[in-house]
């Protein structure tokens, strides 16, 4: 028998926290559900052990309080492995495989990272910007001793500052983008962003301080090492993000951060039949919603980065919004202030929309592994398998996994999924929403076949 | 208007899973125009979903000389269509849990034996010395040591590829919407490309539409009894080598094999839904991991990775419809596998040529045709 709920909430980081707080406010049952083992998602990530909280996990350690305290009930360390006919959860954790039936569904699953492959990105020491701060946030950890950070946009900056105060070295930062130039046009969409501007200046003036070079127009070509990374080939990228042959540098360096953005986290919604639409400056495939927040199946709402990626604040109101519309959906009446919300979300969406506008990984980035590159991990594909099985006739993204297996490992294509689209889309001219993505299938997380043939 | 293409054949197959591929690959081999239309992918529906099982034992009796006489075709695939489609004959188990099923499965060796097909019965105790993966709820079993496994999808797709090499055509993305039949006799097909209107001059066509079939035969007044049916396959993170064999219990109702990257595929044996969808409920999944616990303990520690679903085309007496049809000349129907397309591939594509090059099959389709439901 399934739990029965008004409100299941998936996600528990700023945009889930701040749709259950405002549901729960005005009355509705909610169950707010995460994977990890504390609530606040990426950006909230509380510490594993009692260090001193951060400002960011200050204010996610009270948003959880004001959530818990307005009657919603929280799952932690609970995986949504697939959702089934009349919004039904199916759900694994310590205590094993239930089910949750809902009302309404609020989809906050967030995003993930976006990897590019390289020659030598599988050694041990390349990361994602994403793994670096977890250890950060989660452990007061640094990844290494000297760390070299490339992709594109202000994130690598704060990382950076964040690791140099942690005690390691930062042997460059690397920016992919000419964004200087730019930001000018865009002074309306930073006016108001006060908090941002501080932190991204607090940064700079940390990393000028210990002589961090910061260079633009900058990206990893390779990396080399025995076991494991023991330095970088970079160079400076042309206009389209190309490394400019015989202008490479080496740089000595135990660790590499890559940067280059996040995917929505859309599977879900997928695997409900949610229609999509391709949006390449929101990340990827989004779901089309309405001006609630309701996506184009009846009571499945969508909100943060894994209906567009727009970081914490946008996730923090659209979860308000979506909280709201759901309340009313369900015949509460909660108080929130709708006009103001809207206002603040348009402000924030400005913002958004400057952040993709400067910060796009460009397209050269993705051409720099070789045929002997591993690009699918999971089941050690190389590109060259990948562009046999396109000139074999593969035409789409799920073709080339079922030729070649890419995309089929534990990671169900979130490495590679991407990567194996743009050589698709290379190969056969067409569009990256043509060549498409790889169907989600359930679970979408491996599950132990004991826990599941056991009845609960 | 569209605008229009047309074209010429001396066979159109519709259907690009394994025996439409198999068809064009035979027919294009011994020099025949054919021209394969696809709505979707090749391999896109069941030839690529399918649980990769090639068996010939368990068949009902009047399927078996096809299953004996494919299982000859595939021992030379691989090398004929030079891609390594995975074939092995690793040996198929059908267990029992119960005094009655070994007796049924005793029976069935018997007659398997008068056929001409190898097979050994095994007690408890030689099972356990066979195959000691195996759980303990099994008494018994019978044993084929010439069946075995491959790769559904790089079969299917070796074919076609193949197929193209002899010269076939192969349009996917292409569905047929009309079958042309002028004083009985087809003429042409019409299909749609998403861009051009095609329209091809054929005396020949094979419908080997799957479930699909019934819906385009019914449009020239020949119904085809072949019901839609929801087949699942679970598949697990990859393991080391644990069993070659394909193996499966009705009683439980799950079978496994496999892969050789190491993955076991676990599917469902009775999991019946007369329907298209494609969805698979938790239950189903549920069923699965229960079956697959209890048939290989030591599997119980392994992850399901993802489960997807095929859509299989059953008929009233599970075997399928093969060969001509009284009503059309130069149609030919090959659908109504019943979840036994993937082993029955490649003789069924080789017996369709024969009929269309040679005038009769090698094999006798008479068992096979469609007005034995008409008769009844």
């Amino acid at each position: 028998m399934s739990e029965q709920v008004e409100l299941a909430i998936v996600g528990a980081g700023p945009g889930g926290l701040s749709a259950a707080l405002v549901a729960a406010q005005a009355g509705v049952q909610v169950l707010l559900i995460d994977h990890y083992r504390q609530v606040g998602g990426q950006y909230f990530r509380q510490p594993l052990s009692s260090l001193p909280l951060t400002t960011a996990q200050r204010q996610g350690a009270a948003l959880r309080q004001q959530v818990l305290e307005a009657g919603a009930k929280i799952y932690t360390d609970t995986v949504v492995w697939g959702i089934f006919q009349d919004r039904v959860l199916g759900l694994y954790s310590p205590k094993g495989i239930t089910y949750v039936q809902a009302q309404v569904i609020i989809l906050a699953t967030g995003a993930y990272d976006r990897p590019i492959a390289f020659p030598g990105w599988t050694l041990p020491g390349v990361m994602t910007t994403g793994a670096v701060q977890t250890l950060l946030k989660e452990q007061r950890l640094v990844p290494g001793q000297r760390v070299l950070l490339t992709g594109t946009g202000p994130l690598q900056l704060v990382l950076a500052a964040e690791l140099v105060r942690a005690g390691a070295k930062v042997v460059a930062v690397l920016e992919a983008n000419r964004f200087l130039g730019r930001v000018f046009r865009y002074t309306d969409a930073l006016w108001g962003q006060w908090g941002r501007l501080g932190e991204a200046s607090r940064s700079w003036l940390t990393l000028q301080l210990q002589r961090v070079p910061y260079r633009m127009g900058w990206g990893i070509v390779s990396v080399e090492g025995a076991r494991q990374v023991e330095r970088a080939t970079i160079a400076p990228l042309d206009a389209q993000g190309h490394p400019i042959a015989g202008r490479e540098e080496k740089l000595e360096c135990d660790t590499v951060a890559l940067g280059y953005g996040f995917i929505p986290f859309n599977t879900l919604a997928r695997l409900l039949g949610v229609q999509h639409v391709w949006r390449p400056e929101l990340g990827g495939e989004v779901p089309i919603r309405d001006a609630h927040l309701q996506t184009t199946v009846p009571q499945v709402y969508a909100v943060g980065d894994c209906a567009g990626i727009g970081g914490a604040r946008l996730a923090q109101l659209e979860g308000q919004v979506a909280g709201y519309a759901t309340a009313i959906h369900l015949g509460y009446r909660p108080t929130t202030d709708l006009a103001a919300l809207n206002k603040a979300l348009e402000h924030e969406r400005r913002f958004q929309k400057m952040y993709h506008a400067l910060f796009t990984p460009p397209p050269g980035v993705y051409a720099l592994s070789h045929d002997d590159t591993v690009i699918c991990r999971c089941e050690e594909i190389t590109q060259g398998e990948i562009r046999r099985a396109i000139a074999s006739g593969a035409h789409t993204t799920n073709e080339v996994k079922l030729l070649t297996r890419a995309g089929m490992g534990n990671c169900q294509g979130r490495m590679c999924a991407h990567l194996i689209a743009r050589w698709v889309a290379h190969e056969t001219g067409r569009s990256l929403e043509q060549v498409g993505g790889l169907p989600p299938r359930p679970p979408l997380f491996p599950v132990p076949v004991a826990d599941l043939g056991r009845k609960v | 208007m569209k605008p229009l293409r047309k074209m010429e054949a001396q066979v159109v197959v519709i259907g690009g899973g394994i025996v439409g591929c198999a068809s064009a690959y035979y027919l294009a081999r011994r020099g025949i125009k054919v021209i394969l239309l696809e709505k979707d992918i090749i391999s896109g529906q069941a030839s690529g979903r399918n649980g990769g099982g090639v068996r010939q034992q368990c068949r009902d009796r009047r399927e078996r000389p096809l299953a004996i006489a494919s299982v000859k075709l595939w021992e030379h695939l691989s090398s004929e269509l030079d891609v390594d489609i995975e074939y092995r004959q690793g040996g198929n188990i059908r267990l029992a849990t119960n005094e009655e099923r070994m007796e049924a499965l005793r029976r069935e060796g018997d007659e398997e034996l008068e056929d001409g097909l190898n097979v050994e019965v095994w007690n408890r105790d030689e099972l356990r010395r066979r195959a000691p993966y195996l759980g303990d709820v099994f008494i018994g079993a019978k044993y084929c040591a010439t069946d075995g496994t491959a790769n559904p999808i790089l079969t299917t797709r070796a074919l076609a590829w193949a197929a193209q090499r002899y010269g076939a055509h192969i349009y996917t993305h292409t569905p047929v919407h009309t079958i042309h039949v002028s004083d009985g006799r087809v003429v042409a097909v019409g299909a749609y490309d998403g861009s051009d209107e095609i329209w091809i001059e054929t005396p020949w066509v094979i419908n080997a539409a799957g479930p699909w079939a019934p819906s385009l035969s019914q449009t020239i007044g020949v119904p085809v009894p072949v019901e839609p049916s929801r087949s699942v396959i679970a598949i697990t993170q990859r393991r080391a080598p644990l069993f070659r064999e394909f193996i499966s219990s009705h009683d439980l109702g799950v079978y496994a094999r496999q892969a050789r990257a190491g993955q076991v595929h676990v599917g469902g044996t009775n999991i019946p839904a007369h329907t298209f969808e494609q969805d698979v409920p938790a239950p189903v999944i549920e069923h699965l991991a229960r079956g697959i616990a209890q048939m290989v303990p030591a599997l119980k520690n392994a992850n399901f990775l993802r489960v997807w679903a095929g859509t299989l085309e059953m008929t009233p007496d599970k075997i399928p419809i093969l060969g001509p049809v009284d009503q059309v000349q130069g149609y030919l129907l090959a659908t109504g596998f019943s979840g036994h397309g993937f082993c029955l591939g490649p003789i069924a594509g080789k017996l369709l040529s024969e009929l269309i090059v040679d005038g009769e099959p090698s094999l006798s389709l008479h068992a096979f045709r469609l007005a034995r439901f008409s008769s009844i």
